[in-house]
């Protein structure tokens, strides 16, 4: 299997490429059934209302086609990595060149978003329309365009049409790392330069990104097995792509055979597992794997699948099934947060970490100059961990904005403080015990104050932490005890409410969006396919922390409302995770959530309820 | 859209519309035929089996696609390589696998006949393709609407449903392919597709018309022997061929004989060495004094059919029609299998250079011939 990589066109091929004639009329429809100069009438309007959506990357060497009005297109990651560089020219089919930037890359999907630049400020792209990819079926009609053997030089794409030939196929690894999972197969024509350009069903919709073929002794053309990457797998990544990111995919951290008796079903074992969220939530070597993401398991293709629609990070439920000592089958479900498969997430902590790592796959494309002089340029920003960091810059900027409308606490610089009563579990049971908790989080600067400072007293007992101490023991970073840091979270959402994205020193970054759970009350055995919320997400790092915060991203008053956050003491260890509710005006403006439920590890912490905020300004 | 939704025969049938190419273009019809496609597909693919046996080295495939011809788990395959070995293993759709034997083989048709499941490990009810009917109907004309199954390059394991393409039936005529060197040994009528159907693994696959109707079994990866392009072809269910036997009786051999007597299936072989009346040529090798020389002619009897044939003392003996002779004992053994009155071809290097002469073979002679040039 290889990418699909335009070599020098021979004008030979031309006669071959039977799409030339699909949008010839017959020159007489005497004697033709009506329904099939119906049906061919329909398919070229489709094609008519597609095709100025079609881009011809000039820059690399392949296609794309544009999703929204503002120019944001879909490509490969091999093609925009053949431009070598950010900026790049794109053709469409109005004849014209466009200047075009690099936004967000899918290294190991083969997937990139990059963004047209409108000739005058406002004007409008016309742009496919997203399908449901998961609706095909083997056996549909498709449409696949672009700009093979780079035939077009006015930018009109070459169309050919042709059947779905499987849906949801896995293709193994090209090179090390791109790999196409949940791909369509197709036996619509797909030759080098069709990369990156869009596959389309008979609606017109935008069903995937066509990027490969199985190529082997007939040479780099076109062999009736060609595969498009699925829309509803872009649609999981896209949010992190729009926000300028180097995404990745996602491994659960353990090695699965396959063990099955004959004439049964297929049987997917942990064979191995290294230290991970998998691990820390009870999954065992000799475990079953019944389920991922709500699916049940049927074959290690099937299972691939289904991993290589989610990026790194995301957290998906797992059920996995055991035999314990008494010979009885137990059933355990759980969340699993994923992580990683790229390089830099696999090494040895400790290890020196290698640089960009080996680029998977392609080849570099035509040898054309990278473009340095172009007015996209300016909207590039470069960035460790970054396809793009001046996008991501506005999506923090366009988050921080929504979250704000819920309250700006920027003047509230002094010390902090929330009474609360509630319940804690922590050491106490799954009943609880009725108690009270008062947290005060000091300003460094306030009442000439030398350092920052949490105080707590949680059932009677006392807890301090100097957040920014070098000198705090690891026991202290993490009180009180069995909450995972409550101190410690409590501080970096302060530093969230007063100073945003000034409050973290180390990292700020949008990350896309994310699946987050919050819990109902009282409920024992969750149903995580309901909980299931889709949030905005920022990433933090400060005081040697990470933080990920979850904010709603409904179409509703509650947009950019912080739904919870987690704050991890320890990068190898379970967060605090601490969920919001029941927002309410507070005094001096501004809404505050009147409920947090605490979780560490499998465990809620504590569910407490808020008496009263109370904030100053500094002098 | 109604998924439900019946073809009717007028939908069906297939257009020629005239187009800017000089010849003629065919179109295919069906206008809501991607949901009937999807449906055929449904119907067609548990009919399917994923093999896996041998090969996984040099460019050989070990994996290969047959189609369930009974409910009891026998399944009908091309003949290749992939079935030499113990351990052939066979995924059926509903994700299931099962261990294969394989119980004919039928090297002239190129087809073998595999069975699973067995007393211990039965399988029953499973969906499978009617034979008898499908041998039964007449060939399709050209220009007909066809799908083609297979796993091909093994995209597919477990329950994943098999690949399926749409082509058009180029033409129904006599094979002539080979792969490498070697002559494909099946050389009856065969469905040209028009599309790619003959990739890695396809082989053993179904041919079917566009409602989903058993046609064929999809073939090997060949050549063309003269154009020396790729085909795409599938081996007709209503195959029939003549085999001239040891005894130069004609016997005739179909897919539906195989697939009747299952085990019981001798496969007819044409006549072998020793069993052959043997041949002249006229050509007189060097001496043989090592293992392994090389076949150069020595010299050529006058008047015979190498003298007609203009081979020269000197020429060196590379193939015979296609099968490489690398020394005199196997140029001796590959022309044994060969009937009077055939015809050779001989590829010979003659001046550092490969010429092609063409033999007819006489009956051997009674005594030694006499003369030397």
């Amino acid at each position: 299997m290889l990418l699909l990589f335009p070599k020098r066109l021979s004008w030979l091929w031309v006669g071959l490429l039977p799409a030339l004639f699909l949008i010839a009329r017959p020159a007489h429809g005497d004697g033709l059934d009506p329904r099939i100069l119906k049906m061919e009438e329909e398919r070229i309007k489709v094609i008519q209302a597609v095709q100025p959506s079609v881009v011809a990357v000039l820059t690399g060497g392949g296609s794309g086609v544009l999703i929204s009005e503002d120019g944001y297109a879909l490509t490969n990651f091999h093609v925009t990595e053949a431009a070598r560089g950010p900026v790049m020219k794109c053709g469409l089919p109005d004849g014209k060149v466009y200047d075009a930037v690099l936004v967000g890359l899918d290294k190991v999907g083969d997937v990139a978003l990059i963004k047209l630049l409108p000739k005058k400020p406002g004007d409008k792209f016309p742009y496919a329309k997203l399908g449901d990819s998961d609706k095909l079926q083997a056996g549909d009609w498709s449409l696949a365009m672009g700009n093979p053997f780079l035939l077009a030089n006015d930018f009109t794409p070459t169309v050919t049409y042709g059947l779905v030939s499987g849906v949801h196929r896995y293709q193994y690894p090209e090179g090390t790392l791109l790999e196409y999972t949940d791909c369509i197969q197709i036996d619509t024509s797909i030759n080098p330069g069709n990369s990156g350009g869009p596959l389309f069903n008979m609606q017109g919709e935008l069903i995937g990104i066509n990027g490969r073929g199985s190529f082997e002794k007939r040479g780099r053309v076109n062999s009736g097995v060609g595969y498009a990457i699925s829309i509803n797998q872009i649609k999981n990544f896209l949010p992190q792509l729009k926000a300028g990111m180097d995404t990745d995919h996602a491994s659960l951290g353990f090695r699965l055979e396959t063990d099955d008796e004959e004439g049964g079903l297929v049987k997917l074992l942990v064979r191995q597992i290294i230290p991970s969220d998998a691990m820390r939530r009870g999954v065992d070597v000799d475990d079953q794997l019944v389920a991922f993401a709500g699916q049940r398991l049927r074959s290690v293709n099937q299972f691939k699948n289904l991993l290589g629609l989610y990026p790194k990070g995301w957290r998906l439920p797992i059920v996995y099934r055991r035999v314990n000592e008494k010979k009885q089958t137990e059933t355990h479900e759980t969340l699993v947060r994923l992580m990683g498969v790229q390089r830099q997430e696999l090494s040895q902590p400790g290890q020196p970490q290698p640089g960009p790592g080996p680029r998977p796959g392609p080849r570099p494309g035509p040898g054309r100059p990278p473009i340095i002089d172009s007015p996209a340029s300016k909207l590039y920003k470069a960035k460790d961990g970054f396809a793009n960091y001046y996008f991501n810059e506005l999506e923090q900027k366009r988050l921080l904005e929504a979250f704000r409308k819920h309250g700006d606490f920027r003047k509230a610089t002094g010390d902090w403080a929330l009474r609360t009563t509630g319940t804690l579990y922590a050491g106490v049971g799954p009943r609880g015990k009725r108690v009270v908790a008062d947290f005060t989080i000091r300003s460094k600067g306030a009442k000439d104050r030398q350092n920052d400072l949490v105080q707590a007293i949680v059932d009677g007992l006392d807890y301090s932490l100097e957040p920014l101490s070098d000198e705090e023991k690891p026991a202290t970073r993490r009180d009180p005890p069995d909450s995972g840091g409550l101190l410690m979270a409590l501080f970096q959402y302060r530093q969230l409410l007063v100073h945003g994205e000034k409050g973290f020193v180390t990292s700020f970054s949008h990350g896309g969006v994310e699946p987050f759970y919050p819990p109902r009350e009282g409920q024992s055995k969750p149903d995580y396919a309901k909980l299931r919320v889709d949030a905005e997400v920022l990433r933090t790092r400060h005081a040697g922390v990470d933080g990920k915060w979850y904010f709603s991203k409904k179409n509703d008053e509650t947009a950019g409302q912080l739904l919870g956050f987690e704050i991890w003491i320890d990068r190898d260890e379970d967060p605090c995770e601490v969920y919001l509710f029941d927002y309410k005006d507070v005094d001096g403006g501004g809404q505050l959530p009147h409920r947090l439920e605490i979780h560490f590890g499998d465990k809620v912490y504590a569910n407490l309820i808020v008496n009263a905020w109370k904030k100053e300004e500094n002098r | 859209m109604n998924r439900t939704t019946r073809l009717s025969p007028m939908m069906r049938c297939l257009i020629v519309l005239v187009t800017l190419s000089p010849c003629p273009l065919v179109i295919l019809s069906p206008s809501r035929a991607e949901e009937s496609f999807a449906q055929i597909c449904d119907k067609v693919n548990p009919k399917l089996v994923k093999l896996f046996g041998a090969g996984g080295f040099r460019g050989l495939q070990s994996y290969g696609t047959g189609i369930i011809v009974s409910p009891d788990g026998y399944i009908l395959t091309i003949n290749s390589h992939i079935l030499n070995t113990q351990d052939l293993r066979v995924h059926l759709a509903d994700g299931t696998h099962y261990h294969a034997k394989v119980v004919a083989m039928e090297p002239e048709l190129d087809v073998a006949l595999v069975k699973v499941g067995d007393n211990k490990l039965k399988v029953e009810d499973l969906p499978y393709f009617d034979v008898v009917e499908a041998a039964k109907r007449p060939p399709v004309e050209p220009g007909t609407g066809v799908l083609a199954f297979s796993n091909q390059f093994q995209i597919a394991t477990r329950d994943e449903p098999m690949s399926v393409q749409r082509g058009v039936i180029a033409s129904y005529s006599k094979l002539y392919g080979r792969i490498g060197i070697f002559e494909a040994t099946y050389k009856g009528d065969v469905y040209v597709i028009d599309a790619i159907t003959n990739n890695p693994g396809a082989a053993g696959g179904a041919l079917t018309t566009r409602k989903g109707e058993l046609l064929g079994l999809i073939g090997k990866e060949l050549r063309n022997e003269l154009t020396n392009t790729w085909i795409n072809y599938a081996i007709p269910i209503s195959a029939r061929i003549t085999v001239m036997q040891a005894d130069d009786k004609e016997a005739t051999v179909s897919i539906l004989d195989i697939v009747e007597k299952k085990e019981k299936y001798k496969p007819l072989l044409p006549s072998k060495k020793n069993e052959g009346p043997g041949v002249y040529t006229g050509i007189i090798l060097v001496a043989d004094p090592v293992e392994r020389t090389p076949p150069y002619i020595e010299d050529v009897v006058p008047g015979s059919p190498a003298d007609k044939a203009r081979l020269r003392p000197d020429d060196l003996i590379v193939y015979v029609d296609g099968v490489l002779v690398g020394d005199i004992h196997t140029f001796h053994e590959v022309l044994s299998r060969y009937h009077p009155n055939q015809t050779v071809k001989l590829e010979i290097q003659r001046d550092r250079k490969l010429q092609t002469v063409t033999l007819t073979l006489e009956k051997p002679k009674p005594k030694k011939p006499a003369a030397k040039k």
